[in-house]
């Protein structure tokens, strides 16, 4: 599973410990989602598709 | 924070148990007393890293703990799980080879329990966590 994190957090302005702090979650893992070492639950999926203003899908490309 | 100041406290009583130890022994210590001196403080390196990330974390105002955070240390405890148990297989092994006492298998057991779980740790790190 490919994501956009990077390129929407770019288009957006945020930091990493920006979008980390929205999300409630470390930094780290927002770290881990833009190298694509980790695929997140459901619900993180979900919270940052909330933050971008976006659906699931375009943030996440599942293959 | 709780579980930082414990990891801090857990890391400087090991270091000063193991510091008493060493300089206390009354024969000198052998070369396997220096590696496993050499290891304790690896470990020990470990715990204050650990400690060192909450404590960092806290100050950021993240939370302590995440999804990744836990799925990697239960994913880190489960292949170490298994990986310890050859190893304990190894120690019987070469308890009966090279007639060591059993307090020394112990000790170099657990030794191996904790760097087994560190080096897990690092893998798991370094691979990240995909699912399939």
């Amino acid at each position: 599973m490919d994501n956009r994190i990077k390129e929407y957090r770019a288009r957006h302005d945020l930091t990493q410990e920006d979008l980390a702090k929205k999300v409630n979650v470390r930094r780290e893992t927002i770290v881990f989602l833009e190298k694509n070492k980790y695929n997140p639950s459901l619900k993180l999926a979900h919270d940052i598709a909330v933050v971008f203003g976006v659906t699931i899908e375009e943030i996440f490309i599942f293959d | 924070m709780k579980r930082g100041f414990l990891a801090l406290l857990v890391s400087v009583l090991v270091l000063g148990a193991a510091a008493l130890w060493f300089f206390t022994a009354e024969k000198s210590v052998s070369a396997t007393g220096v590696i496993e001196f050499g290891i304790i403080i690896v470990l020990v390196g470990f715990g204050f890293y650990f400690a060192f990330r909450r404590f960092s974390s806290a100050t950021r105002g993240e939370p302590l703990e995440d999804e990744l955070s836990k799925k990697m240390i239960q994913q880190t405890a489960a292949w170490s799980y298994y990986i310890s148990l050859y190893m304990w297989v190894f120690m019987i092994w070469l308890k009966d080879k090279m007639a060591l006492d059993t307090d020394e298998v112990l000790g170099a057991g657990i030794l191996s329990m904790a760097v087994i779980f560190l080096a897990c740790w690092i893998a798991i790190k370094l691979r990240g966590l995909r699912n399939g």
